[in-house]
């Protein structure tokens, strides 16, 4: 049986860099690191699922160690199918809620006055705390009454017009809680003659549910996704997401997490900053007029981990006018579902603590990130709003 | 997408390079394809420690002049090596580590093997040592441990400190500090790694207002009135230097950091350093991702493709090639013959397999395989097919003909032949603007 385990992992030198840079080993001292709940556990739980460790569930899958690692170990992947393997996730009410965002998302939106005025009020979270395990001192994301698809649709006619198209893969949150990254996108690839066309039907990346251990769902919402892609790159040229966790779940964590394959459309994949950098780089740029303004980059986890930092800070290098400060590569800690757990908001706080002194330090109009997870724990712990780079790139239009 | 310099490899080359790229005002970015060997580097910077027949050298620049032909020294002379060092200096100042050197002269780091290595700049926590009498001034050295760290062991500190003659006249005493006097609370402090230890220290010690005292006067307790006390470098992984400085005024005793397995956080603090003097210059680091091909047109790199973004080249007008040596998976072996794993580059090596090492590891004699590596022009430009690349340069480990180990020389031909890369691109933005961009 042996020779069908992957044993990738014992490219591991042992050299314990991953450990230095995971940021929840730095704040909690009860996770062992990913070394050793990577690489030297699996040999452990490979010899007896008994040496499973229940420590594991601290880990975030930022993805730090897998960035960090100079033997090219998939250390957080370990981690997570060790978890899954050996039943290390709790599958709760609180899991299932926090992780089944495109279903919450179309039971909250339609109600959404309400539902915002209730997570709001005190009671409300405080119930939430004691009955689920939910920090009641989070801010909860807003769902927004029209969703993005709606918006969408009214003018679906005006995109069709364009010669060239794209697939936007717009993820739950630009759906039901802030369609605004999503109106820019439309907004500046209009700029530059290109349409926008959205997949038929789309599911949640998955990046919650693998979080949460539901891979089955997970597989069953990947396996959806890629037929939807597959018919829709008949007709537009890629499909681009504008979250940075979602085009990474979708190019590269499909196969090597969930075993779904994506071979045939992975090169068509693409972050949204990196499509449009390439076709900036080609000549399609649209007219910009100056954005006078002073912001501060955060570059989130899984953004690092796809190589695409690069081309978002291009993005940004291009708006005239527009100073960008680069803050230091750290986790914000939030983690998208991470810091909403009760037990986990001590060590969410103090990983982000080194991102919200450094942007209270600096006298910047705002700080801009890709991602809406770090959006939502820089902007509760910080007086700075956040803004998506697309956003500034679409106030630049003329 | 475009840039001025591209630099491959985030290693003591590499940053050295893209810092003085960036200082210049060049469109610079970096990829690094996980951390580099610095994770593991004692925090010192050897320059050139021993001469081909093992003997000492005292003054690394001097000898210089008398390193065979096709050494990257040799190709650079000592003074550009001296610049080269003194920029390095002036950088890591800038990000808060005062590096110290014994003037133009050598000195001893202690490693935790009780070992002496010769090197040229150290960071002032590693109290360097004469390199002629390492034991001058020292009647009594005492060796102190965090018990329960299990990257340092005094006994076996000692048993190598007492084979140098010099110290047969030294009293080695060997004394712990419990984890319980200094507030650590772990779930097993036996199972700790430096880098735990420092975290918890500074958790569960520092944050509170009378922790330094705390610890100063364990560390007095456990070392009594010794010339010198031998700690693990397990303290403090930011502002380490400051500490070590700030418990001497405590104690009133003089303490020497050294650097553990790894990591070794003197080694973390120097990259750290030197990636924030980067970031802060302007210059872009891409981590995790990694070269695997490049477009050549006749003499010239134009563009490279990485792992992670295969459809979209990275342009630039001059490229560094800084991946390292075997160990970082900058050169590769199989059976029959020797490769830069990234373009495939003309390499130096030797006849066949069975002449690259010699049969015995470790019987003092040198190994043919430490001097493989990439062949260069005098300008380290490398070949690719006998033809060469004129904008690509190459810098550090993965450059043939010098002996990193055997030599002591791994940082200091790391650190001049960045140097030296940087330099020539910078000057040609220089003649290609007609303004000087060049500020060293």
């Amino acid at each position: 049986m042996l020779n069908l385990i992957n044993t990738s992992f014992d490219n591991c030198l042992k050299c314990t860099v991953c450990t230095t840079r995971c940021p929840v080993a730095e704040a909690n001292p009860d996770y062992p690191g990913p070394k050793q709940a990577g690489p030297d556990g699996e040999r452990l739980r490979i010899k007896n699922p008994q040496l499973y460790d229940e420590a594991l569930k601290h880990c975030t899958n930022c993805k730090r160690c897998e960035v960090a690692c100079p033997s090219g170990v998939h250390v957080g992947t370990v981690i997570q199918l060790a978890k899954a393997r050996h039943g290390g996730f709790k599958k709760g009410p609180r899991e299932f809620m926090l992780s089944h965002t495109d279903l919450m998302g179309s039971l909250s939106s339609p109600a959404a006055p309400i539902v915002n005025a209730m997570t709001k009020l005190k009671p409300v979270k405080k119930l939430l705390d004691k009955t689920l395990g939910i920090d009641q001192r989070r801010t909860f994301p807003k769902y927004t009454g029209e969703t993005f698809r709606s918006w969408f649709n009214k003018q679906s006619g005006t995109q069709a017009s364009f010669q060239r198209q794209i697939s936007f893969f717009h993820g739950c949150f630009t759906n039901f809680n802030d369609p605004t990254v999503g109106k820019d996108l439309v907004a500046v690839l209009n700029a530059m003659n290109i349409g926008v066309s959205l997949l038929k039907k789309e599911k949640c990346c998955g990046v919650p549910l693998i979080a949460n251990g539901f891979f089955n769902k997970a597989r069953k919402n990947a396996e959806l996704n890629m037929s939807q892609f597959a018919h829709s790159l008949t007709k537009t040229e890629c499909v681009i997401a504008t979250e940075p966790s979602c085009a990474m779940t979708l190019r590269d964590e499909y196969p090597e997490v969930l075993e779904v394959d994506n071979s045939a459309v992975k090169d068509r994949i693409f972050f949204a900053a990196a499509f449009i950098a390439r076709e900036f780089a080609r000549g399609n740029l649209p007219d910009m007029k100056p954005v006078p303004l002073r912001v501060a980059y955060h570059s989130p986890c899984h953004l690092i981990k796809a190589g695409g930092v690069i081309y978002t800070m291009e993005l940004l290098n291009s708006i005239p006018g527009l100073e960008v400060i680069m803050l230091d590569q750290k986790c914000c800690g939030l983690s998208g579902t991470y810091g909403f757990k009760k037990e986990n908001y001590r060590t969410s706080q103090s990983i982000g603590q080194g991102i919200f002194d450094q942007i209270e330090a600096l006298d910047v109009d705002y700080v801009v990130t890709d991602c809406q997870s770090c959006k939502m724990q820089v902007e509760m712990n910080t007086d700075r709003t956040v803004l998506h780079p697309l956003t500034l790139l679409a106030q630049s239009l003329t | 997408m475009k840039y001025n310099s591209i630099i491959i490899g985030g290693g003591l080359a590499g940053l050295t390079s893209a810092i003085r790229c960036a200082e210049a005002g060049l469109k610079t970015a970096l990829i690094s394809a996980g951390d580099s060997a610095l994770t593991f580097a004692s925090g010192s910077i050897d320059v050139l420690g021993f001469r081909q027949n093992n003997a000492l050298v005292d003054y690394p620049f001097e000898a210089i002049s008398q390193l065979p032909d096709g050494h990257p020294y040799r190709k650079l002379g000592a003074d550009q090596v001296r610049q080269s060092l003194n920029f390095f200096t002036g950088q890591m100042a800038q990000a808060g580590i005062e590096m110290s050197c014994h003037g133009q002269q050598n000195h001893s780091r202690l490693t935790a093997l009780g070992a002496m290595r010769p090197a040229w700049l150290s960071q002032p926590g590693a109290k360097p040592l004469s390199l002629a009498e390492p034991a001058a001034g020292l009647r009594r050295v005492a060796i102190i441990n965090i018990a329960g760290c299990r990257d340092f062991q005094p006994a076996l500190l000692a048993a190598g400190l007492k084979k140098h003659t010099d110290f047969a006249g030294v009293e080695l005493t060997i004394g712990d500090i419990r984890a319980d006097t200094i507030s650590l609370t772990a779930r097993n402090v036996y199972e700790l790694r430096s880098l735990e230890i420092a975290r918890l220290l500074k958790r569960d010690l520092f944050s509170r207002p009378e922790g330094l005292t705390t610890l100063a006067s364990a560390i007095n307790k456990a070392a009594g009135n010794a010339d010198l006390v031998v700690l693990p470098s397990v303290l403090a992984v930011e502002n380490g230097n400051q500490l070590i400085h700030q418990l001497e005024a405590h104690t009133g005793l003089r303490l020497c950091e050294l650097a553990t397995l790894p990591p070794s956080l003197p080694g973390m603090r120097m990259a750290s350093a030197l990636r924030q003097r980067y970031r802060q210059l302007g210059g872009l680091l891409l981590e995790g991702d990694e070269v695997v091909s490049g477009n050549f047109d006749n003499d010239r790199l134009l563009s490279i493709t990485t792992r992670l973004n295969p459809s979209m080249p990275l342009t630039a007008d001059h490229f560094v090639l800084a991946t390292g040596s075997f160990f970082s998976r900058g050169l590769d072996s199989n059976p029959s013959s020797l490769t830069d794993k990234t373009f495939n580059l003309d390499v130096v090596t030797a006849g066949q397999r069975q002449h690259w090492s010699n049969q015995h590891f470790l019987n003092g004699s040198q190994h043919p395989f430490c001097y493989f590596g990439i062949e260069t022009n005098d300008h380290f430009n490398p070949y690719q097919e006998g033809q060469v690349i004129g904008n690509l340069y190459c810098a550090g480990a993965v450059l043939g003909g010098f002996n990193p180990v055997a030599e002591a020389s791994a940082g200091g031909v790391a650190i001049s032949t960045g140097w030296l890369a940087a330099k020539q691109i910078t000057a040609q933005y220089s003649d290609v603007r007609g303004n000087h961009v060049e500020s060293h």
